[in-house]
């Protein structure tokens, strides 16, 4: 007789695994009275991807999301999962799974009775059900809570059993509208390397919303950044910071230091990005290394991350420029100190300058 | 400090004598209720239940009784129905003329009853409504449904739409969605809501006095001909035995309540 070595979760998890189907947005719009939600956007989700709108408040992803689970109906445009157009489908029969920000959980019922709830829908046998519930439970670290009421659980806790809940019957995409939002720092790190395990496990379409820039360069395959209903970028979180193609893109994903005008040689609709890593100072009139670009300022603040240090340094038209660098470098800044700041021009990308009002 | 207790003070004695205006009948109506004069004598000389014996043996008051109840139970059927339908409509739906349905749902509560009751009375006595137990259970419940409206629409307001959204999303209907999330959801507003409409119905004088007879009266159309005619401490009897079941009914929600907080509390 073989040991089984693998631990209860992951086996709980990979019979629930689903199989990823993709979603294609087409053209979709949606308008309330004289602004517009969404505006005309068209973005094909892959199979098994996990894919996170971005945008700041207002951005419309939450109305995006809520036009592919079926809850709003778009003026024009069209959704297909898995090569299917749902666009007329109510939400009940699109099978998506759905997770919100404050939880949704059932407040009459038990935990148990809460993830049992799409089984039931779904006319499976008991035996199956109970199995599937504790499966599920099981893959959020809850199986021994499945008794309590909902309001008996902490944040974390009834998120994961939102989770379970909308995984439990093996739905063809999940889409999650801001799932840690409520949650404080630590437990929002805990569970997005959680969600990140079970969409690896699972294999399942994930469409995850978030306006926290750190969180989606952290868990997605691919990043779509929306800005007023509109979408401005998609790409993996390599290519959008190191390649953004907008300067919004470039302030909304990590910080950024942005040049614009004639005397830094950058055209007029155009703007210069330098990521803060790029950056190194030098003493003033010390020699630099040939051929970097340079600009004379002053330290004025120096902070202490444990990895690193983050300087801003003010420059002479009065803006301020950030960098980051190794604790032990050359230069040991400290504010009141004149530096040269410094880049290759390979780290200095000219981008459309996208934010002018 | 003192004037800090001359306020506290001044401010209980007028709790007191609020509560006291309050309660004050009943200290009337119970003792007179055992009295053993023929009429309505305060205070009682003699103790005697023969007005509670009078009671039972008299078929004008039992079957008053249980015309009430029979009236009574529909009323709080069809008022919860059609309340808790309204008080959806009024919350969830988006259609044009709104404020117009929500003040047409409500307006039995602030049209005067008497108006109530005599246009009715008009019309009931030609299509012969009067005097029937379908009658009087039309007309109060059109008393009715405002209480449950307001309760359930109140409900409504604070429940979270999400627990649908979700519902749906997990592959329910909207008919499933609301009898297994919203209802159970609202149950407490729409259970207090059959409260108020039986009560409504249970306690309505005015507009019955037009639509009863001597065919088909109701409880309190009876007490009021009880006094108004012979002045039968029979009244004072009738009227402590409702006091006790009103009590009653109040103390099983209040009881029901309590289990509820407790039972949750428990699996804590
Ligand atoms: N029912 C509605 N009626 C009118 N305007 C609406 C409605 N729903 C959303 N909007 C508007 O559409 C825009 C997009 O809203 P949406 O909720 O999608 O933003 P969001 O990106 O999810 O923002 P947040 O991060 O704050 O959740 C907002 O400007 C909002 O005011
Ligand atoms: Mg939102």
């Amino acid at each position: 007789m073989s040991q089984n070595t693998s631990t209860s979760t992951s086996t709980s998890t990979s019979a629930l695994a689903g199989t990823g189907v993709s979603i294609d947005i087409r053209n979709v719009v949606k308008r309330y009275k004289s602004m517009t939600a969404v505006d005309d956007v068209s973005l094909s989700i892959e199979p098994g991807e996990f894919l996170t709108l971005l945008g700041s408040s207002g951005s419309g992803k939450s109305t995006l999301l809520n036009i592919i689970a079926g809850f709003i109906s778009a003026d024009s445009g069209a959704i297909e999962v898995g090569g299917k157009d749902l666009t007329k489908v109510p939400p009940y029969r699109r099978d998506l799974g759905m997770v919100f920000q404050h939880y949704a959980l059932f407040p009459h019922m038990s935990v148990w009775d809460n993830v049992a709830f799409p089984l039931k829908r779904r006319r499976i046998s008991k035996a199956q059900v109970a199995e599937r519930v504790q499966r599920a439970l099981d893959v959020v670290e809850l199986g021994h809570l499945g008794k309590r009421r909902p309001t008996q659980l902490s944040g974390g806790q009834q998120q994961r059993v939102a989770l379970a809940r909308a995984i439990v019957f093996q739905p063809q995409a999940l889409l999650m509208d801001e799932p840690l939002g409520a949650l404080d720092k630590r437990l929002r790190e805990q569970l997005q390397l959680e969600i990140k395990r079970l969409h690896r496990e699972l294999g399942t379409t994930f469409v995850f919303v978030t306006h926290d820039q750190e969180e989606a360069l952290a868990m997605s395959d691919r990043i779509a950044v929306l800005r007023d209903g509109a979408l401005v970028q998609v790409g993996t979180p390599v290519e959008l910071y190191e390649r953004p193609a907008s300067r919004y893109t470039a302030e909304f994903l990590g910080e950024s230091n942005i040049f614009t005008g004639r005397n830094h040689g950058v055209d007029e609709g155009s703007a210069l990005v330098v990521r803060p890593e790029h950056v190194r100072l030098s003493a003033v009139g010390s020699a630099l290394p040939t051929g970097h670009n340079a600009v004379d300022g002053v330290v004025r603040e120096v902070v202490y991350l444990g990895s690193g240090l983050r300087v801003e340094v003010a420059l002479p038209d009065g803006r301020h420029l950030i960098t980051r660098s190794e604790v032990r470098g050359a230069l040991t800044p400290s504010p009141g100190l004149p530096v040269a700041a410094h880049w290759h021009p390979e780290h200095a990308l000219v981008v459309r300058d996208d934010t002018a009002a | 400090m003192n004037t800090k207790l001359l306020c506290r003070g001044s401010l209980v004695v007028l709790v007191v004598l609020t509560a006291l205006y309050l309660v004050a009948p009943v200290f009337f109506v119970i003792p007179t209720s055992f009295n053993d004069s023929s009429f309505l004598e305060f205070p009682p000389k003699a103790f005697s239940t023969r007005w509670y014996e009078a009671y039972f043996q008299d078929p004008a008051w039992i079957n008053a009784t249980l015309n009430s109840l029979q009236i009574g139970v529909w009323v709080t059927i069809l008022s919860v129905i059609l309340g808790t339908a309204a008080a959806l409509a009024m919350v969830r739906g988006r259609y044009p003329v709104k404020a117009l349905v929500s003040g047409l749902v409500l307006a039995p509560v602030l049209v005067p009853y008497v108006i109530i009751g005599l246009a009715v009375y008009a019309v009931f006595l030609k299509i012969g409504l009067t005097q029937s137990i379908l009658g009087f259970v039309l007309v109060h419940t059109a008393l009715a449904v405002p209480f449950v409206v307001i309760n359930v629409s109140a409900a409504l307001v604070s429940f979270d739409e999400r627990l649908e959204m979700a519902a749906m999303s997990l592959g329910a209907n909207r008919v499933t969605t609301f009898l297994r999330i919203t209802l159970p959801c609202i149950a407490p507003s729409v259970a207090a809501g059959a409260l108020f409409a039986f009560i409504t119905s249970f306690d309505e004088v005015v507009t019955s006095v037009f639509l009863a007879g001597p065919d088909v009266s109701t409880l309190p159309v009876q007490m009021w001909s009880g006094v108004r005619v012979q002045i039968d401490p029979t009244v004072a009897a009738v009227s402590t035995m409702l006091l006790l079941v009103t009590l009653a009914l109040f103390a099983s929600a209040g009881l029901v309540r309590l289990f509820r907080a407790r039972r949750l509390a428990k699996v804590a």
